[in-house]
């Protein structure tokens, strides 16, 4: 029994004001440095887009997505691969070590970065992965393989035993059950754990700061802040540049919102 | 089950082992290794023994470091966790809330960096949007260079991470509100309990599970803040938004010291270890309730 009252106007007050920086930020993508410098607060007086291909092209935003889609798309399959023949390994199938394996994972989802990337930099450096988009690729895949491990392994062990011995009668081996029973059934648990897995490497921050110095390797992330001190004066390609890496991202949440957040919740409730 | 083969167990489970072993394992027993060490990364690591740790029990720009997190734990707790509590608990007994049910979202899905970019706009004193709205409302008086503010600037960040989080915990919150049976609260309301009782007396306590692991959340997740304080102050202005992290890259990747920074690296992992553990320690013994 749900209801109106004066809340839902505060609540909708509320949230319309605190979209107010977004809209802030659409709008002075469109005036002039002046205009930005001078009326803050002004609508803008023309709709000019000519503002966004330089950002895109000769600000290199283009080149910042491209790389954040390789590092994104690589990483993230990697994980739902190796993340998912593990879980089912650990769930459904006896061997020597299981307890083990499981034992770091575990420990692995309490890890912060912060507790190894010291050394990972080192390690990085001996490997020369240090400004490849490996040094990116490498570390987001394996922080991502504890918390999608655990996730797979409860899917599958909520699956009843019947249904993989009934299929091992016929004499079929692990990896065909995998492949053709396993990786079927278990696609809710893969949209899930793809959609945080690829939302934390497209916005990861740290490591992609102390690991790729190449401007022609950066992420978003990184590479829209040498963006932004290379126009630190030029405010309109700033909020060119912001406004193209929201919008995109802020179109996508709306057309699949309900499966974003309840992936990102997820993502970190469960951990 | 058994498995058919050995090597089909091998080709499961060695490539997240290998992986996983490569990038996170090997890296951190090394970074436990390294604490103990002097080290500039050009010459070999001098053993040092537990100097590292002592320097660091003794530094107080570390020190106030943990003040600093300190803070903003506590703040976001409120702004985040709290704000976040308050919100869902009028999306779940409103109407027509799809809206803002959707669009306080946003924020948290958005790169960290980018938002702190934006807001570094917004603070900022010659462009930006805050001071000149104070402007044109007659607050001139309360026109300030936020971020460079040492009285500011640490509460100016807290207000971003508000602004960012408190969607994330409404979701959390809305859906274990959502999980609730809806008898208990009906019967609560014939009874005439109005709305603000039936939130803070029977639905919050129903979902006290949820906020729990809602508020070791906010607490792990901002011992290992970063990337608002890297990209809106990187600790200034004089070290008043310092931050472990902050300080640990600052000591690793522009002091060279590695060892020394490597020391920080492993305390700030133990406090956040035992913060999670006593956290949970505590709420095991006080659980007595039955669970939703």
């Amino acid at each position: 029994m749900r209801k109106i009252s004066v809340w839902t106007a505060i609540v909708w007050i509320y949230s319309l004001f605190s979209m107010l920086p977004l809209l802030w930020m659409f709008m002075s993508a469109f005036k002039s440095n002046g205009e930005i410098a001078a009326h803050p607060l002004g609508l803008p007086t023309q709709f000019d887009f000519s503002v966004f291909s330089d950002a895109w092209e000769a600000g290199g935003l283009g080149r910042y997505a491209i790389n954040s889609a390789i590092v994104t798309a690589a990483s993230t399959s990697l994980v739902l691969v190796v993340a998912s023949m593990a879980g089912f390994a650990l769930s459904k199938l006896e061997f020597r070590g299981s307890g083990l394996v499981m034992g770091i994972f575990t420990l692995g989802l309490l890890l912060p970065i912060q507790s190894y990337f010291i050394a990972q930099n080192q390690i990085f450096e001996v490997f020369n992965l240090k400004d490849t988009r490996m040094a990116l690729i490498v570390p987001y895949t394996a922080m991502g393989i504890p918390l999608a491990v655990w996730l797979f392994k409860s899917y599958i062990d909520s699956m009843p035993r019947e249904l993989f011995e009934a299929a091992r009668v016929d004499g079929t081996t692990d990896l065909e059950i995998y492949r053709y029973l396993m990786v079927p059934i278990i696609r809710p648990a893969l949209v899930t754990v793809g959609i945080f897995t690829a939302l934390g490497a497209w916005n990861e921050f740290l490591l992609a700061l102390l690991y790729v110095q190449d401007d022609s390797l950066k992420t978003i992330p990184t590479g829209l802040l040498a963006f932004s001190s290379k126009y630190v004066t030029d405010y309109r390609m700033l909020f060119a540049a912001l406004t193209m890496v929201t919008v995109p991202m802020i179109a996508i949440y709306v057309a699949f919102n309900r499966q974003i957040v309840s992936g990102l919740t997820q993502g970190s409730v469960k951990g | 089950m058994k498995p058919t083969s050995k090597f089909g167990v091998l080709v499961l489970v060695a490539p997240a082992v290998l992986i996983y072993g490569f990038a996170v394992v090997a890296p951190f027993v090394g970074t436990l290794g390294l604490s103990l060490t002097r080290w500039n990364g050009f010459n070999l690591p001098e053993f040092a023994g537990a100097a590292n740790f002592s320097r660091a029990f003794h530094d107080k720009i570390f020190i106030s470091s943990f003040g600093h997190v300190t803070f903003y734990i506590v703040a976001t707790l409120f702004v985040e966790v709290l704000f976040g509590l308050i919100l869902s608990g009028f999306l779940s007994s409103h109407r027509f809330m799809g809206f803002p049910r959707v669009a306080l979202f946003i924020p948290v899905m958005l790169p960290m960096v980018v938002i702190a970019v934006l807001w570094g706009a917004v603070f900022n004193p010659d462009y930006g949007v805050l001071n000149a709205a104070m402007g044109s409302l007659g607050f001139e008086g309360m026109q300030k260079v936020w971020l460079g503010d040492p009285k500011l600037a640490l509460p100016a960040i807290c207000l971003v991470s508000g602004w960012i989080f408190s969607g994330f915990y409404m979701a959390i919150f809305n859906a274990a509100f959502a999980r609730l049976p809806t008898d208990v609260i009906e019967s609560a309301r014939l009874d005439g309990a109005g709305e603000f009782r039936v939130f803070w007396r029977i639905k919050v306590p129903m979902i006290r599970q949820v906020t729990s692991v809602a508020i070791l959340l906010c607490i792990t997740g901002g011992i290992q803040g970063f990337d608002l304080f890297y990209v809106m102050t990187n600790g200034g202005p004089y070290n008043t938004t310092e931050v472990p992290t902050t300080y640990m890259v600052k000591s690793v990747f522009r002091d060279m010291e590695i060892g020394y920074g490597s020391a920080l690296s492993v305390l700030l992992t133990v406090v956040g270890l035992v913060v999670a553990i006593v956290f949970r320690t505590v709420q095991k013994s006080r659980q007595t309730e039955v669970e939703y």
